[in-house]
């Protein structure tokens, strides 16, 4: 590999450039589209109670032995008794997200409505690549790789001879397809970059369940050991008050 | 809470604008954002913003914040045609918001017109049930027509579903505390010690409560609260050093009969009592003779 490839020109005007822009023009116009089609989500009120339930639950393990003995008792009967504890979850009632999800149409229709907006663009940019710009070409980058790279920087180039530093036009829409993040918080403003990867995260973990932190915090306060910590504030109190009078 | 270097450059801030000194904008974003109350000012410079059409569109998209703060500085200051002025213009501009919306029924508040308020509110929060600016508003309301046992049912069931709100727990406590329902002002006060436990003023709060109470078990325990606000003051408190003496002599009082021993330590009783006079011969030098005139009948 002793002389370098030289690549054409026309290959950066109508490779390279083009697959930039419309990469950039079509995650512009996904981020307005995705916004149009964004319904304001009505907050349930049993969810919010929850979290404040937990809130509150979480401030009396916290400072509980600044609280007389008899208050923090009761309390702690009123979150986790197993009658009608705030914290206390019926065995039967503890549905889980996916059927949840089945059950309530809006949030189907709302993963819906975001998988489309991520996947349509995505199959159709690609398709379009595909057809148009396989097998180039496009770039090269000006320092060399191992050939570890190859498979991210050639994908559709299946010649083992040629330098690793050349990228090929498929594996430059990948390139901008998870490089773009940067470019697009600062056109559209920091929080409204589009990013797939992140996406993609959150519908993994889409499935969490309130009721879970409700049944540990409450066997947190169920450990709890109550000592009253004001009997020694007194003694504290009257080194205080001998440190002012001196 | 507003912190002192917070504070202090506030009122920095609030001293150059007064002098014409500029800023007026940063001191207004400063004040909404440390949600501290100084409508008059907000009113006089927020007005000088507003009147300037060069300035007020250098604002761009902040320009309707503004006009929501003046408005209510404006209500506040009871200058309604300005606040109906600003709610005017909002309107135009976003007809459908419920923002506006709560802006015009506070508007009705303020004229006194409590029915058309009342209704204006609960038709919003048919639209959002989980407004809670919109709940304390028709608390406040329940409260500002005298109406003080069904300000605290509101209040109560506003508490149900926003239980982690301190500032609504302290409003409970104070409201039980003006209708004399102490053991509900001292649940109250205990939610709020456990909140934020280091705050000397719940601390305070909830030993005067249970002083009140009475009760050989709940003067001791009131005791030890005065105890702990002393700690957590430095003993600056006078009310908390007050409190110490009238506990012990109250504590005396109580158990004279039961001929109980006496294991509560006299010792901080002189010393909160020794701490007031020097005290007050440092403030107060002439009031120094009523005290030590009061603290001697409380021994007797």
């Amino acid at each position: 590999m002793a002389e370098d490839l030289v690549l054409d020109t026309a290959i950066r005007d109508w490779v390279l450039i083009p697959l930039s822009v419309v990469m950039v023009l079509i995650g512009i116009l996904r981020y307005f589209v995705s916004k149009l089609m964004r319904s304001s989500q009505v907050p349930d009120p049993k969810i919010v109670k929850e979290g404040q339930v937990i809130v509150r639950a979480r401030n009396l393990r916290a400072a509980a032995n600044f609280i007389p003995p008899k208050s923090f008792l009761s309390r702690r009967v009123y979150f986790s008794n197993e009658e009608n504890g705030l914290l206390f979850v019926p065995k039967g009632q503890t549905q889980n997200a996916q059927a949840q999800m089945f059950s309530d149409p809006n949030m189907a229709m709302d993963m819906m409505k975001k998988n489309l907006s991520m996947i349509i663009p995505q199959t159709l940019t690609f398709a379009w690549v595909n057809f148009f710009f396989s097998g180039f070409v496009a770039a090269k980058i000006p320092f060399p790789l191992t050939q570890r790279f190859r498979s991210m920087l050639q994908n559709g180039i299946d010649l083992s001879t040629v330098d690793v530093s050349y990228v090929s036009s498929r594996s430059w829409y990948f390139l901008n397809l998870f490089g773009l993040r940067g470019l697009f918080s600062l056109i559209l403003g920091e929080e409204n970059a589009t990013d797939d990867t992140q996406r993609m995260m959150q519908m993994s973990g889409f499935g969490f369940d309130p009721s879970k932190s409700l049944g540990a915090e409450k066997d947190g306060l169920d450990i709890v050991q109550h000592e009253w910590a004001l009997p020694k504030f007194e003694h504290r109190a009257e080194a205080v008050l001998k440190k002012l009078i001196r | 809470m507003v912190s002192k270097t917070e504070e202090t450059q506030l009122n920095r801030l609030e001293n150059q604008v007064d002098n014409g000194g500029g800023g007026a904008w940063e001191y207004l974003c400063l004040v909404r954002k440390l949600k501290v109350r100084r409508s008059e000012k907000v009113l006089k410079h927020g007005l000088s913003i507003l009147n300037d059409p060069k300035k007020r569109s250098a604002l761009g998209p902040e320009e309707w914040t503004l006009y929501e703060q003046v408005a209510i500085a404006a209500m506040d200051c009871q200058c309604l045609d300005v606040a109906k002025d600003c709610i005017k213009v909002l309107m135009k501009k976003f007809p459908e918001s419920k923002r506006v919306g709560r802006l015009n029924g506070m508007l009705l508040e303020a004229k006194g017109s409590w029915a058309e308020a009342e209704k204006a509110y609960s038709s919003l929060l048919e639209d959002s049930p989980l407004d809670q600016v919109i709940h304390k508003r028709r608390i406040s309301m329940a409260k500002a027509q005298g109406n003080i046992s069904e300000a605290i049912e509101l209040l109560n069931k506003y508490l149900e579903i926003f239980m982690a709100d301190h500032e609504a727990w302290r409003e409970l406590a104070e409201l039980h505390v003006s209708l004399q329902m102490y053991k509900q002002a001292a649940f109250c006060y205990e939610e709020l010690i456990l909140s934020q436990p280091t705050v000397p003023l719940y601390h305070l709060a909830y030993a005067d409560v249970l002083y009140t109470l009475g009760g050989l078990e709940n003067l001791q325990t009131a005791q030890k609260y005065y105890a702990s606000t002393i700690d957590l003051t430095g003993g600056k408190n006078t009310r908390a050093l007050f409190g110490i003496c009238l506990c012990t002599s109250a504590i005396a009082q109580v158990s004279k009969g039961r001929n109980k021993e006496d294991k509560e330590s006299p010792e901080l009783q002189s010393l909160a009592a020794t701490a007031l006079e020097k005290d007050y011969k440092q403030r107060a030098a002439d009031k120094l003779d009523l005290l030590t005139r009061a603290l001697r009948s409380l021994k007797n």
